[in-house]
């Protein structure tokens, strides 16, 4: 009886694994098959030269140039909004936070990394709302304020690899800075930061993995179909996943389709690269701070 | 000789110069030109705005012009609320929004609305009676209009469509669409969606319709460019862009230029009928 | 000197960390504030419970609760088992080389973007499903729950994997000794000092999946209905925001989606707090050990 219970266990668990793993070959094996003959530079570029198109001396019209570089523009502005405030508000947590605030903060920011994207995407929109009504007329649904509520979505990812990259650290290299006579500052700057910077990095990597396919935030906050190369931050925009998403339920025709093909297999390659360096970094980096758990 | 390759070099020329001027004469007013326009709202417009926006431009690198669907609801609410310079709509605004955000309106295309099924399905009439019962869910199989044995797949469109406000006023008499019917964004969307669903039914811009879909013959007349215009099909309605209060600068440019020969050939290219 | 510029510095870290903290809470107050008239005299339970009737004037979003409940709960019936034997797998059944690749797999699985299963859902899941079960158009819970399943799962693989290796070896030395098996010792060992690790991860999971808008978005067809069977189309509040955001401000039917909004924030506040309970709990499994 224990028998039969014991092999029907590893089935199953031997079953689950080839369901799992035939399901992700199913799906990036079904991209590949459609969407790889797409990949070249003509799906970036379309019939645009592609020297004079990344000067923006021409438009591209039917190719994913606008799209990447919305995305780049979005995830940079974002990252450049969460970095700092993420870090900081990490490092206050890690180093300065007594027990009872820290309990405060970590509910809060959990609560934060919880909430759907979407709702994230909701607030930017009404902030947009609010601000045209209160602040200024020009202020319109635009990359700005995507990126705005963009970090407000990382950044519970950001404070949390930096607080537990900081935490990770061992004892005895917290205080030998402090015994050589280093104030607190001059022992998290120079002692404690470079040894947690590994684990801050991939935390940051991973955060503008999220930035770059995060579609709910953005569909709210000014993203739209077609736009070009924003030129500047107030304007719409286009990006990636947006694309893919329009793509797939309005394709006007067989080659709009096969654009979403490949815009998928490079959204796909994107963040995997992001994911996979955020990875190396981790492991190589000379403080292996996660190694540790 | 000399003289000959030089005079025919300067027809060459002359007829050069000649012709890109006659081509891109209805695009010279933006040359120069620098600045945004924003446009949202109606999805019937998008081919046509892509279209004009693409080619504007082409000819000035430094306009942007951004478009945005919705529907012709978030159209004319978005262009009120100042969020856009340009909202489009395919149904006419109500005479209190338009007194409400001091709207102006042009039309510059006249479409119909038409009732789609995918090519592979047989039915390609239907009575206005059937339609209706249909969309309330009180016909429910194919083979009750004539079609194989398997369910209808119902698609509609959300409140803020002009489409479906047209479809809904004159097609169904404001009768009811069923709770079960799936929801589509666009016409857009709703092509793609029954290309690919064999056994739908949806209604979209009559200039939507190509090769991916089967229009079907409403009471008797089937969809098209040329029974609309002769006011045979009687499911039609106009293509509207609104802005508030009278347009100006590179928005009044942009609306001018639907207007001009090369404008009203892009609606005709896209499927519309002219309003010349 | 140097200590004012200390303290000044540490101010400046609070300051980040407030204005973090309180973002949370301000997203929260924006929302009440925008649906205002919707949450005053007890109108929001009215909301929560009655139909969606934009022409008689009723904007309940009682069918997208049942949507978003349907489409979850099912993808965690799906996404639990498999997350289960997939983890089990890699910590107990396979040793060495394969247990890493497969746990690698599942990891880079995490990395996958949202809209890349939802744009493969479309095209591959929605036409097998309508061919295989003869129902429909396709988009029906059943899909959107499947693909969330798969959306979910490695996070939860992960989770579970975690748990079963925090269970101290030391545990299992008396079963281990006695004869008992791997699989013995997994089942009458692991599993019921790992189960508040299966709590956490389950109510992460579930999070993921009522938060999730784009897999529900493109693949459940969106019609405003309590579906009645798995292959109805069906509305999640997550998708209903999306398809609505952009309605007249000033209409009640905008404002109908704050509570979309509200309500999902408070269901993620009951998940986190879930997840501390949780988790408090195996802390102290941790400890004993």
């Amino acid at each position: 009886m224990g028998r039969l219970v014991e092999r029907i266990i590893v089935l199953f668990s031997w079953l689950s694994g080839a369901i799992l793993l035939s399901v992700i070959c199913a799906v990036t094996g079904y991209l590949c098959f459609k969407g790889l003959k797409t990949i070249g530079p003509a799906l970036i570029f379309g019939s645009t030269d592609p020297m004079s198109a990344l000067l923006l001396r021409q438009r591209v019209f039917d190719g994913l140039f606008p799209a990447m570089a919305g995305t780049l523009l979005l995830v940079l502005m974002s990252v450049g909004w969460a970095i700092p405030l993420g870090t900081a508000a990490g490092i206050y947590l890690a180093e300065y936070a007594g027990v009872k605030t820290k309990k405060i903060f970590d509910l809060l920011f959990d609560l934060l990394a919880g909430l759907p994207s979407i709702v994230i995407g909701l607030f930017g929109f009404s902030l947009t709302l609010f601000l045209n009504r209160h602040v200024s007329k020009e202020l319109h649904p635009c990359l700005l304020l995507s990126s705005i509520a963009l970090a407000f979505l990382i950044l519970p990812y950001i404070i949390r690899t930096t607080q537990i990259a900081l935490e990770n650290l061992p004892m005895h290299n917290r205080l030998t800075g402090l015994a050589m006579g280093a104030t607190r500052m001059q022992n998290l700057v120079h002692v404690l930061l470079p040894q947690a910077l590994a684990g801050m990095v991939s935390g940051i990597l991973l955060a503008i993995g999220r930035c770059a396919e995060d579609t709910a935030v953005i569909m709210l906050t000014g993203v739209v179909a077609s736009a070009g190369v924003p030129r500047s931050v107030l304007s719409h925009y286009e990006a990636l996943p947006f694309y893919i998403f329009y793509i797939s339920s309005q394709y006007a025709n067989q080659q709009e389709l096969a654009t979403g093909y490949g815009a998928a297999i490079l959204l796909l390659f994107i963040c995997l690269l992001l994911f996979g360096l955020a990875f190396v970094i981790k492991k190589n980096l000379p403080c292996q701070v996660f190694s540790q758990r | 000789m000399r003289s000959r390759i030089l005079m025919l070099l300067g027809a060459a020329v002359f007829f050069m110069t000649f012709s890109t001027s006659a081509m891109a004469g209805d695009l010279d007013g933006f040359k120069g030109e620098k600045g945004e326009i924003k446009i949202a709202g109606g999805t019937a417009h998008i081919p046509v705005m892509k279209e004009a926006a693409q080619r504007i431009m082409g000819v000035s690198p430094d306009v942007q012009i951004s478009i945005a669907g919705g529907g012709s609801g978030v159209g004319i609410k978005q262009a009120g609320e100042g969020l856009v310079d340009i909202g489009n709509s395919g149904k006419k605004p109500s005479e209190d929004e338009v007194a409400r955000y001091g709207l102006h309106l042009f039309q510059w295309a006249i479409d119909g609305v038409a009732i789609i099924v995918n090519p592979a399905n047989k039915v390609r009439a239907l009575s206005q009676q059937q339609v209706m019962e249909i969309y309330a869910g009180k016909i429910s199989n194919w083979k009750e209009v004539g079609g194989v044995d398997k369910q209808i797949n119902l698609y509609t469109r959300d409140e803020a469509s002009g489409t479906r406000e047209v479809f809904w006023n004159q097609a169904l008499k404001k009768g009811e669409i069923a709770a079960n019917a799936n929801f589509s964004v666009s016409n857009g969307a709703m092509k793609a969606a029954i290309s690919q669903d064999p056994f739908a039914i949806g209604y979209v811009s009559v200039g939507h319709i190509d090769e991916s879909v089967a229009a079907v013959a409403f009471d008797g007349v089937v969809p098209s460019r040329e029974t609309v215009k002769e006011g045979k099909y009687a499911i039609a309605r106009g293509l509207y862009s609104c802005t508030k209060g009278a347009p100006a600068g590179l928005t009044k440019k942009f609306i001018d230029y639907l207007f001009t020969a090369e404008g009203q050939q892009i609606v005709v290219d896209q499927g519309f009928i002219t309003v010349k | 000197m140097t200590a004012t510029c200390e303290r000044a510095v540490e101010r400046l870290f609070f300051a980040a960390a407030f204005v973090s903290a309180f973002v949370t809470l301000f997203i929260f107050g924006f929302m009440v504030y925008y649906g205002l008239p919707l949450f005053s005299g007890g109108r929001f339970l009215a909301i929560l419970t009655s139909h969606w009737a934009p022409h008689q004037g009723s904007f309940g979003i009682y069918p997208m609760i049942v949507g978003t409940l349907a489409i979850s709960l099912l993808a965690m019936v799906f996404a639990f088992p498999l997350s289960m034997g997939c983890a089990i797998l890699i910590s107990v059944v396979s040793r060495g080389r394969l247990s890493r690749i497969l746990r690698k797999v599942v990891e880079v699985m995490t990395g996958i973007p949202t809209v890349v299963y939802g744009f493969v859902g479309i095209f591959l899941l929605i036409p097998l499903v309508r061919n295989v079960f003869d129902a429909g158009s396709g988009m029906c819970v059943l899909s959107a729950s499947l693909m969330l399943a798969v959306l979910v799962s490695p996070t939860m693989i992960l989770f579970f994997c975690d748990s079963f290796d925090r269970v101290p070896r030391s545990y299992g030395h008396a079963v281990l000794a006695l004869g008992g098996t791997r699989i013995q010792h997994f089942l009458h060992v692991t599993l019921p000092c790992a189960w508040p690790g299966i709590i956490v991860a389950v109510t992460m999971a579930l999070g993921r999946a009522v938060g999730d808008t784009l897999i529900a978005l493109m693949l459940a067809g969106n019609a405003v209905q309590a579906p009645d069977s798995v292959f109805d189309s069906a509305r999640t509040l997550t998708s209903h925001i999306a398809l609505v955001f952009a309605a007249d401000n000033e209409s009640l039917e905008f404002k109908a989606i704050f509570a979309c909004g509200v309500s999902l924030y408070l269901f993620t506040t009951i998940l986190v707090l879930m997840i501390r309970l949780a988790a408090r709990a195996r802390g102290k499994v941790g400890q004993v050990g």
